[in-house]
């Protein structure tokens, strides 16, 4: 008797387990299979997952689009609309849609964060290494010199047509995969996927829910020690993007570590006492920049653009090991490190 | 109230608890002990760690170039290469399912397979 009591209980906990989800779909759903693919692009990893019949053909063509973008916005290649802008010596040069929608959000979220994301950075970026691997702290002199031609307000576009100043150089790096992201779920739903998760080198995208219905889990790295995770978020159709002072860095001769998200304003690491900013919203490309600017930003420039917009969710990390994170996520936020976590508030 | 109540009593709210607490955090990081080493995208090897062997094996990238997998005690690394970048070392042994052990340019991925890892 109480052998079997002891099954039925087993049992019990075991529809508890597979339950942890609000709503479920058809049965034929939850048994769709699913296809993976991997792409090397955009000088990252790629993983793409989608369920369904089609699957197998919307990741070629998400894949397509992913190379097709990479030659577009690739600040290396020759023949990219970027390498043409930055080697235009001051002329017209003729964009892509994709490369103008682009440009045209980096200029709004400069405008919107006070100047916090400056795509016209690119000179600094590679006098600092960041873009080789062959790192080094640039010299005072060279450093002020550089910052004369950082201002994205520079930048002028006109439909497809942008001109920069000579000496100006742009790069799309803290946004082309966050558009990347929209764009993949954009091809998926085109060719019929409900149901698909993408990581572009972390970032994660999700289109609808996992094929029974219920959210997707994403974990966030913990800054502190980037192999384990810091907390699990679950998401339906939403962008995870974070910057992280982890993801590119190099240690100087002297033990001082130096990270790839400068700021505009000195040219210098972004130290403004956060050390990771997560961004959760709808468009990939809004969370892909906002990241990046509002690690420059810091902790009172993210909460002075949340007041203004509250359309997206954030979890930021503090040098002092603190989590802060939205009230908007706070039933799907869960925090599996020893950091302590509590909500940003906007009073 | 019997011992053997009580005892079934205890181990409901022991199971209880558990399924709770695995409701909530997930699968992560990972009981799975199947991995997957693919390279650009076809499973070259398809591993059970609790079964291996403790080894180290070389794998060659077609277009040139090769990365040393290490096995040992149920745990599965990159211990050389001769990529530039060395990330794929540098990322240790492979531990979570949101982290995969990449090399970016021989293409090559170690990641715990779907087989057992649940989601």
């Amino acid at each position: 008797m109480i052998k079997k009591m002891f099954a039925l209980s087993t049992v019990l906990s075991g529809i508890l387990l597979i339950s942890g989800c609000s709503q479920k779909k058809e049965a034929s759903d939850i048994n769709m299979t699913s296809q993976t693919r991997d792409v090397f692009a955009m000088d990252t990893f790629m993983n793409m997952k989608a369920y369904g019949q089609n699957a197998d053909i919307a990741l070629s063509e998400a894949e397509k689009r992913i190379l097709q973008l990479e030659e577009e916005l690739s600040v290396t290649n020759e023949t990219s609309d970027i390498w043409k802008i930055d080697h235009s010596d001051g002329k017209l040069v003729e964009v892509s849609d994709d490369t103008a929608i682009i440009i045209n959000k980096a200029i709004e979220m400069g405008d919107r964060t006070g100047g916090a994301l400056d795509i016209t950075l690119y000179p600094v970026l590679k006098e600092w290494g960041f873009t080789t691997g062959d790192h080094k702290i640039p010299g005072e002199q060279t450093l002020k010199r550089l910052l004369e031609n950082v201002d994205y307000s520079k930048v002028n576009i006109d439909g497809d047509t942008v001109s920069l100043p000579e000496d100006v150089e742009i790069d799309l790096g803290a946004l082309a995969k966050g558009y990347t992201g929209d764009e993949i779920m954009k091809s998926m739903a085109g060719n019929g996927i409900s149901s698909a998760i993408v990581s572009l080198g972390g970032n994660v995208q999700a289109l609808g829910t996992k094929p029974d219905g219920s959210n997707w889990k994403v974990a966030v790295r913990d800054p502190f020690a980037p192999d384990t995770d810091m907390c699990i978020i679950e998401i339906a159709d939403k962008a995870v993007i974070t910057s992280g002072n982890y993801e590119r860095y190099f240690t100087a001769d002297d033990g001082s570590v130096y990270w790839h998200i400068l700021d505009p304003a000195d040219g210098y690491p972004a130290d403004n006492g956060l050390v990771s900013v997560t961004v959760i919203g709808d468009c990939g490309l809004d969370c892909d920049a906002l990241s990046t600017a509002l690690f420059v930003a810091g902790y009172d420039g993210a909460r002075k653009l949340l007041k203004s917009d509250p359309s997206f969710d954030l979890i930021l990390v503090s040098d002092d090991h603190r989590i802060y994170y939205t009230e908007g996520i706070a039933d799907c936020f869960t925090n599996i490190s020893s950091m302590e976590a509590e909500v940003i508030s906007l009073d | 109230m019997t011992k053997g109540v009580k005892l079934l009593i205890g181990a409901v709210i022991v199971i209880f608890a558990a399924a709770v607490v695995f409701a909530i955090i997930g699968s992560k990081p990972s009981d799975s002990t199947w991995v997957d080493i693919v390279q650009n995208n076809k499973i070259i090897y398809h591993l059970d760690l609790s079964e291996e062997k403790d080894r180290t094996f070389k794998i060659d990238y077609p277009d040139g170039g090769w990365n040393e997998v290490q096995i040992k005690d149920g745990h599965i690394s990159i211990i050389d290469a001769d990529c530039p970048d060395h990330t794929c070392i540098k990322t240790g042994e492979l531990r979570s399912e949101n982290i995969p052990i990449v090399c970016l340019p021989h293409k090559l991925v170690i990641r715990f397979s779907d087989e057992g890892a649940g989601e």
